[in-house]
């Protein structure tokens, strides 16, 4: 058997093979949901609202790329998968916003639609790219981007602070998953999530907030973590109103602080997996 | 006036070094637009934004909206930029649905595709090309005088870019 299927299983989820459906949120800050809609719809392109989500929808039906049309160059909505969309609803942006790991740039864009600002960093140059044009096409005005590794970053603090933090991704994702991943792989990853989350914590004000997120399937890179932060940084975990189930406590044969509860985790079926955790200083 | 409009760039355009981003503004509408300069390029940022901005010791490649920058002496705006000033500029070219498309696409835009000009209409003139809802596509150059027919307005940049800089 697989050995990660075998995993999954343990952790209580039989698994199924899963396939991504195409999803967008909306840009209120340029034009109305119901406009949007029928301007899509006299081109055939249906989208259908998506319970959890408070402005993304499902798009049932289309006849071609939806991002080469006029209403996608206009930045009058945005694709991005249904789970991915929660972590900044969970987050509640408000005040100074710190994105940690930002291209291509969804989740800063929903996050500058709320805040007062938000400062953007991202470690790789060339995903830079991707992340100003994102923005320049949604037309956002309060983000301040930087081409840093985010463990190096300092100078400000924040009321809240998102860390999506990279991930080995999953199955539903990427077909090739099985073949490429390593349990080794999701130690690394957990290592650099982390100091992440160190560096997260130096930057937030009393009180403040971090929504941890991971769109990995592994205890190593979600539970393991928070688990870690709790104990070691003294970070509380909070009540999370939002799509999913409860997190692990229990993970192969250790177990988790009950607090862990408070954590989602989405197992792929109408989305992707996903992982996410609100933290308080 | 325009004068020697640059060719090798589409998104570059002549204007004087000092104050290149007001030159080209002016040629399309009398708003006052706020802009930070860093480096080369040119921002549309609030104080608060700069304020954050100043605690932060090393150089943000953006802050607030990218309006354009400085390239080799002349300046090539933003399509955020052309965004902003289409909604006070009378100096725009209405388009029908089918040109939309051709245009996005780089494409040259003829007599059939045109509804309304508004502005100048002499030959070497800059306007913003805006679809039938009052959006801008992009900048374009009158080519070729209305009455004479064919070909009137080249494509200089337009918001395909948008898509293309995804394939890169
Ligand atoms: C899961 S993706 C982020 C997706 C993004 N939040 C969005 O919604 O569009 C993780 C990103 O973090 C970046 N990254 C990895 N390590 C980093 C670090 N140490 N500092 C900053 N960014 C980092 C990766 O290059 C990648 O772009």
């Amino acid at each position: 058997m697989n050995p990660f299927i075998e995993r999954y299983s343990q952790l209580g989820w039989d698994y199924t093979e899963t396939k991504m459906r195409e999803s967008l949120w909306v840009n209120t800050s340029k034009i109305r949901v119901e406009e949007l809609k029928a301007r899509l719809e006299k081109k055939r392109i249906i989208l259908k609202k998506i319970p959890f989500l408070e402005k993304g929808f499902l798009v049932e039906s289309k006849r071609f790329s939806l991002s080469s049309t006029q209403e996608y160059l206009q930045g009058f909505f945005h694709m991005q998968e249904a789970a991915s969309q929660l972590p900044v609803q969970a987050l509640q942006p408000k005040g100074l916003v710190l994105d940690m790991c930002a291209a291509p740039g969804g989740k800063t864009a929903q996050i500058a639609l709320q805040a007062e600002a938000v400062v953007a960093l991202e470690s790789q140059q060339k995903r830079m790219q991707a992340l100003l044009n994102n923005l320049e096409r949604l037309g956002i005005k309060n983000c301040i981007a930087y081409n840093i590794d985010a463990r190096k970053f300092e100078g400000v603090e924040f009321d809240k602070i998102l860390l999506d933090a990279p991930c080995s991704g999953n199955c539903a994702k990427d077909r090739r998953w099985f073949s490429k991943q390593t349990i080794s792989n999701f130690e690394k990853n957990s290592k650099i999530q982390k100091e992440l989350l160190s560096t997260a914590y130096d930057l937030l004000k009393e009180g403040g907030e971090i929504l941890y997120s991971t769109c990995s399937l592994e205890p190593e890179e979600n539970e393991l973590v928070v688990d870690w932060a709790i104990k070691n940084l003294g970070l509380k975990t909070m009540k999370l109103d939002s799509y999913g189930s409860e997190g692990l406590t229990q993970i192969f044969n250790k177990k988790l602080s009950e607090e862990i509860k408070l954590c989602k985790r989405i197992w792929p079926s109408q989305t992707q997996g996903f992982f996410m955790a609100k933290l308080k200083k | 006036m325009q004068k020697n409009l640059a060719k090798p760039n589409p998104r570059i355009l002549h204007g004087e070094t000092k104050k290149m981003i007001q030159t080209f503004i002016q040629k399309f509408t009398q708003e006052k637009i706020e802009y930070t300069k860093i480096g080369s390029k040119y921002f549309l940022a609030t104080k608060s934004l700069i304020q954050i901005k100043d605690k932060i010791k090393i150089t943000p490649l953006l802050v607030g909206l990218y309006l354009g920058e400085e390239k080799e002496g002349k300046f090539a705006p933003s399509l955020a930029l052309l965004e902003i000033i289409a909604k006070t500029s009378t100096n725009k070219v209405f388009i029908k649905d089918i040109g939309e498309m051709d245009f996005i696409y780089g494409k040259k835009l003829r007599s059939r595709h045109i509804l309304k000009i508004e502005g100048e209409t002499k030959v070497g003139f800059l306007k913003l090309i805006q679809n039938e809802h009052d959006e801008n596509l992009g900048l374009g150059k009158i080519s070729k005088e209305i009455k004479e027919g064919g070909t009137i307005i080249k494509n200089k940049m337009d918001r395909g870019d948008f898509l293309r800089r995804e394939m890169d």
